[in-house]
């Protein structure tokens, strides 16, 4: 818009609509709120994504390197002698790895590493809803993570000859949405929950690397662990998100048995996608409400 | 502020010249040229404990010490569960090896990527990386102090791991058996190759972006395939197998194996192994583990230092030391 003709008809860069006074400029329409949260979400996924074209050194470090970590897991079945399907499982979990590193390293850990960069008492005084900076976050940590787990898979899948049989297309793509989507609706609820915990964050995130991949059967059939593993999959979206694409994924495999059908699954997942979404929301409101009240938005490194 | 100034001391060399401060007892040239030894000692002494606070001393302790020992645990656990899973038990000593393994690589990690996480510490998160640097302490020794102070966390984790092996999954272990010479010689030498590899990836660090935390970690696991921690490396192809005993890691690690679990399944040698088919012993001996780790342990040491040393004359003309970065 012209800054002189927006100047003249009242308009300017905050304000879309000619207003009669600065309290009615403040009362929003559901457009004007949509678009600015919209534009919340782009603009916080844009980091990331124009990331992964300004520095290269990425495609050695997070897909060559995390490519021979799973080959190191592949190896220790061929060690074993184990039947092909397990190299399979320990390709997807691979491939997994990259969403659940993503979650925790740039998900759970990122409003407290915000709070100490500064940027977190710009956020809240922003004129936007918070929870647009989480799927904005979200959103771009999908795209680095996607790159890199599309390469394992591909690059593993043609190294070590896994062969897929898939029986049911659309409910694996499903399962594997829902995941990602409760994935990081778990990643969300952590972010406020880190923020409170503060310094003790950095300590949360190693902790939630291997036990986690332990409790989720990353590279075994989860059934294996007994009561262990249904607590795993009953709070646990990776648990039970790889469960079901193993089963869906090696349809015609010998597996072991002891977990919920694929579809039971499914539906577990849509529930925590739900109640992650839910828990989020309340917490992020939760925690600003609390830390405007005590004054600790703006303190560093706490 | 007040009061008559003090008199500079008579033993200080500058004192008659005039030069002598009337407050803080006259000009000490050793501030400008340091004090060599003393000043290195010093400064190393003070960042591993600066380190330690870091780690430790900000942390609930319970919750710390959980984390310290999760992580290996943990690690130790998915492969014993993947063993079981395929061999049903019938192979006790592959799992010992695993334990043991695994347990040594947490170490391992906590070495490699204690050194470049302080780069990005101090860089992204506290900001002080410019004002360590300018500082009068020599930066390389800081960096090793901060190192260390994570090895003693991963020596810690892998302790505790050997411990719930032995106790719990049914590693072997007879105390009256340690060999205790090959112990500490390839301690020592391990030590300074794991802290080699950091200084490196510290030095690719400090040209990246602060994505980079899980970069020492993905080189941990690449080094991981390489370096016979879970696996025989026999399973490996033969070029691959030859990187791996260029690695002063697998030495490493099968130094630590033999001296503390003497009989254990071998990484390097067995059938079908790069080591067996070039010199025909089934596996290495305590002296060639020995001079093995010494000269590839000596190879990374050198590299380290060159790749440091150009990595610090980018970064500092570059200005990367002040840069901060978002994701």
């Amino acid at each position: 818009m012209n800054p002189r003709r927006a100047a003249v008809d009242g308009r300017n860069a905050f304000v879309y609509r000619p207003t009669a006074s600065p309290q009615a400029a403040a009362s929003w329409t559901p457009r004007q709120i949509a678009m600015t949260n919209l534009r919340t979400v782009l603009g916080r996924a844009y980091p990331r994504v124009s990331g992964l074209f300004r520095e290269r050194s990425w495609v050695f470090f997070e897909i060559l390197l995390p490519f021979l970590s799973t080959s190191a897991f592949v190896f220790v079945y061929r060690a074993l002698q184990a039947p092909p399907q397990y190299i399979g499982f320990v390709v997807l979990g691979g491939a997994m790895t990259a969403f659940w590193l993503n979650v925790i390293w740039m998900m759970a850990q990122q409003l407290w590493w915000e709070k100490s960069q500064g940027n977190l008492e710009l956020y809240f005084a922003a004129p936007m809803n918070i929870m647009a900076v989480l799927f904005g976050m979200a959103f771009g940590g999908f795209v680095m993570s996607s790159t890199r787990a599309a390469a394992v898979l591909v690059i593993a899948t043609t190294v070590y000859g896994v062969s897929f049989s898939v029986d049911q297309w659309a409910l694996l793509i499903a399962v594997f949405l829902l995941t990602l989507a409760a994935l990081y609706g778990l990643g969300m609820v952590l972010a406020s929950l880190f923020l409170m915990w503060g310094r003790e964050a950095w300590h949360l995130t190693q902790l939630l690397v291997e036990p986690v991949y332990f409790v989720s059967g990353l590279n075994f059939p989860i059934a294996r662990l007994g009561v262990l593993g249904s607590v795993a999959i009953s709070i646990l979206p990776l648990a039970v998100g790889l469960d079901a694409m193993r089963q869906l994924a090696f349809a015609g495999s010998a597996y072991p048995v002891g977990t919920p059908p694929p579809l039971v699954e499914a539906l577990m997942l849509v529930v925590m996608v739900v109640v992650f979404l839910v828990l989020s929301r309340w917490a992020l409101a939760a925690l600003e409400r609390r830390a405007r009240q005590e004054g600790t938005l703006s303190v560093r490194w706490q | 502020m007040s009061g008559p100034p003090a008199a500079a001391p008579a033993s200080s060399p500058l004192s008659s010249d005039g030069l002598g401060s009337p407050r803080w007892g006259g000009f000490d040239p050793a501030r400008t040229r340091g004090r060599g030894w003393r000043d290195l000692r010093r400064s190393f002494a003070t960042a591993a404990r600066l380190g330690w606070q870091m780690e430790a001393n900000w942390t609930d302790p319970i919750l710390f010490f959980i984390y310290s020992v999760a992580k290996p645990v943990a690690a130790a656990l998915i492969l014993v569960v993947m063993l079981e899973v395929i061999s049903g038990g019938a192979r006790p000593e592959y799992r010992a090896f695993v334990v043991v393994g695994s347990a040594l690589w947490a170490f391992v990690l906590s070495g490699v990527s204690g050194l470049a996480w302080t780069i990005l510490d101090d860089r992204e998160r506290y900001r002080m990386l410019r004002y360590v640097y300018v500082s009068p302490s020599e930066f390389l020794v800081v960096l090793l102090g901060r190192g260390v102070a994570r090895l003693g966390v991963g020596a810690m984790g892998a302790s505790i791991t050997l411990a719930f092996g032995v106790l719990l999954l049914g590693v072997p272990f007879d105390p009256t058996r340690i060999d205790w010479p090959l112990l500490l010689v390839v301690l020592i030498l391990g030590v300074t190759a794991v802290l080699a590899i950091g200084l490196i990836l510290a030095a690719i660090c400090m040209q990246t972006r602060q994505e980079s935390w899980s970069y020492p970690e993905a080189a941990g696991g690449a080094l991981f395939l390489i370096s016979g921690v879970v696996f025989p490396l026999a399973v490996l192809p033969g070029p691959v197998q030859a990187i791996g005993l260029v690695t002063p890691l697998t030495w490493w690690i099968e130094g630590i194996r033999r001296s503390l679990f003497p009989g254990s399944i071998t990484a390097i040698g067995g059938p079908g192994g790069l080591f067996t088919g070039l010199t025909g012993a089934s596996n290495p001996t305590a002296s060639q583990i020995v001079l093995a780790l010494l000269l590839t342990g000596a190879v990374a040491t050198l590299a380290a230092a060159v790749v440091f040393r150009a990595s610090d004359r980018r970064a500092k003309d570059r200005g990367l030391f002040d840069q901060t970065t978002g994701s």
